[in-house]
C-alpha cells in the first residue's frame, strides 16, 4: 500500500514539474543544442517548446472567456486545451450549461478556413453555396457565417456560429435558443483579445 | 510678316514632332538591346551562384497579348538570410517571460525554419556529385521549410547530363507519395503477388526498406522510408535499367541523411 501511495506521488509530482517551466527547459536545450551544431536536437527541443507556448496561449484564452452566459454556468471540468504540431494547431474547447446548450471550439490553423473565407467575401460563391439555412452575419466586426442545424430532442432549434480570425476559426455551437439570442450570447466574447492571442 | 511666321513656325513644330518620336524609338530600341545583351550572358553565372532556394521568383514574363507590357527581365528576388536562431531564441525568452505568448510563439517559429534551412543545406553539401555520370545541377537545389515539423521540410536536388537524363532527389517529406508508401509498405503481399504486370516492387537500399516504381511516361522512381516520417525519393528519367537506378541510390549517404533528420 506505501509503495502505490508513493508511486502515486512521484507519478503526480512528475506531472506537475512536466508542466513547471517546461517552455525555459526547452528553449535552454535549444540553445545549448543549437550552439553545438545538434540541428536535430534545437529542432525537437523548439518544437516542443512551441507546443508548451500552445498550451499556454490555449489556457489564456479560456481565461478572457466568460464564466456565465446569461443564466448559463461555465463546465470548467470540461475545459479542454490540445497543442498539435502539425497540420491543425491549438484546440481550445468550453462549453456552458447542461445538454450541449452551448459551447466554443476554436482551432488554430483550421482546414475549414478557406472554404468559410470564399463563402463569406465571395459573393458568387456565398450565393451558390447560401440556402434558407445559412446567412452571413457580423459579430463585432467580424464577418461570420450563422448557420441553423436540425432541430434539438426538444424540437427547438440548434445554431452554428462559425467566425474566422486568419487562420484560426471559432465556433460557437448553440442548442435550444434563437437566432437573436445567439447573437446576443456570442457578443459577451472578447472577440478582438482572443483573435489578438491566437494569432 | 508676323502672320507668316506663324504658320511657319507651326509647320517645323508639326515636322519635327514625327522625328522626334522616331528618334526617342530608335533610342529605346538600342537601350532594349544593350539591356538584353547583358542579361542574357551574366544570367546563367548568376543564377550558379545561387546555390539554394527558398522562395518562389517571380520574375516569369508576361504575354502583351492584353496591351501588358511585357517583363524582359529583372533582378529576381535576393535569396533572404534565414532567420537568425540565437536572437529568435532570445527574443522568444523575452516575450515569454512579459507575457506577450503570440508574439513568443511567433519568434520560436521563426527559430524553427531557421535551423530547418540551415539543416537542409548541411544535407544539400553532404549529398554526392557526380551520381552515375550525372552532375549536379545547384540551381535547382531547393530547401523548403513550412515551419511545422519534418512534415513539411523539403530538400531537392537535381543532377543531370544536360541532354535527357536526369535524376531528382527528394528528402523530406513528399506528400505525393506518402500515401503511395503508405499502401505499399502495409500491403507487401499484394503488390508482390501481382507478378504478371509488374511495374512496382519492394527492394532494399543500404538495409532500408524501398519501393521502386517504372512507368513509360514517368521512369523510375525509388522511396526509401526514413523512420517515422520522412522519406528520400529518387525520380530517373531515361536510366538504362532498375540497376542503375539502384547504383545512383547507393552513391548516397543514406544513414547520414537519417541521422541528420533525427529519424531512428
Amino acid at each position: 500500500m506505501k509503495a502505490i501511495i508513493i508511486t502515486i506521488c512521484l507519478f503526480s509530482i512528475s506531472l506537475f514539474s512536466f508542466s513547471q517551466g517546461d517552455f525555459n527547459k526547452q528553449i535552454a536545450t535549444a540553445k545549448t543544442s543549437y550552439a553545438a551544431g545538434k540541428l536535430e536536437d534545437a529542432h525537437f527541443a523548439l518544437q516542443q517548446a512551441l507546443q508548451e507556448l500552445d498550451l499556454i496561449i490555449g489556457k489564456e484564452v479560456l481565461k478572457i472567456m466568460p464564466l456565465k452566459l446569461d443564466s448559463l454556468n461555465v463546465n470548467i471540468r470540461e475545459d479542454r486545451v490540445n497543442a498539435n504540431s502539425g497540420f491543425i494547431g491549438t484546440t481550445i474547447h468550453r462549453s456552458y450549461g447542461t445538454k450541449g446548450k452551448a459551447s466554443v471550439e476554436i482551432i488554430s490553423n483550421s482546414p475549414m478556413i478557406s472554404s468559410l473565407n470564399a463563402f463569406l467575401n465571395m459573393p458568387m460563391l456565398g450565393g451558390m453555396m447560401r440556402d434558407e439555412k445559412t446567412k452571413v452575419v457580423k459579430v463585432q466586426g467580424y464577418k461570420s457565417r450563422l448557420e441553423k442545424q436540425n432541430d434539438n430532442a426538444d424540437g427547438k432549434p440548434s445554431y452554428d456560429l462559425q467566425i474566422p480570425f486568419n487562420g484560426a476559426l471559432m465556433t460557437f455551437k448553440t442548442s435550444g435558443m434563437d437566432e437573436d439570442e445567439v447573437l446576443r450570447l456570442v457578443n459577451t466574447f472578447p472577440l478582438q483579445d482572443i483573435a489578438k492571442l491566437i494569432q | 510678316m508676323k502672320r507668316m511666321k506663324v504658320p511657319i513656325l507651326l509647320l517645323a513644330l508639326l515636322a519635327f514632332q514625327p522625328a522626334k518620336a522616331q528618334f526617342l524609338k530608335k533610342l529605346k530600341d538600342k537601350a532594349k538591346e544593350a539591356v538584353n545583351k547583358t542579361i542574357t550572358p551574366g544570367s546563367a553565372d548568376k543564377s550558379a551562384d545561387n546555390s539554394s532556394t527558398e522562395q518562389n521568383q517571380g520574375n516569369s514574363g508576361t504575354n502583351n497579348s492584353g496591351g501588358r507590357p511585357t517583363n524582359r527581365g529583372g533582378g529576381g528576388l535576393k535569396n533572404t538570410t534565414p532567420p537568425d536562431v540565437n536572437q529568435q531564441i532570445t527574443d522568444a525568452s523575452t516575450s515569454y517571460s512579459t507575457a506577450k505568448y503570440s508574439d513568443a510563439r511567433y519568434s520560436i517559429q521563426q527559430a524553427l525554419v531557421g535551423v530547418e534551412i540551415q539543416l537542409g543545406r548541411e544535407i544539400l553539401k553532404s549529398l554526392p556529385s557526380p551520381v552515375v555520370g550525372l552532375q549536379k545541377d545547384t540551381t535547382q537545389d531547393k530547401v523548403t521549410s513550412t515551419q511545422s515539423g519534418w512534415n513539411n521540410l523539403t530538400i531537392q536536388r537535381v543532377y543531370s547530363d544536360l541532354r535527357d537524363k536526369q535524376l531528382t532527389v527528394t528528402i523530406g517529406n513528399n506528400q505525393l507519395y506518402s500515401g503511395m508508401v503508405n499502401m505499399y509498405f502495409n500491403n507487401a503481399y499484394g503488390i508482390q503477388a501481382d507478378a504478371n504486370n509488374q511495374n512496382v516492387k519492394q527492394v532494399k537500399v543500404k538495409g532500408n526498406k524501398a519501393i521502386i516504381e517504372y512507368s513509360d511516361s514517368k521512369g523510375y522512381t525509388l522511396i526509401v522510408s526514413l523512420g517515422q516520417s520522412a522519406m528520400i525519393v529518387w525520380e530517373c528519367i531515361n536510366f538504362a535499367d532498375e540497376n542503375e537506378v539502384m547504383n545512383a541510390a547507393n552513391s548516397f549517404d543514406v544513414e547520414g541523411i537519417k541521422k541528420s533528420l533525427g529519424e531512428q
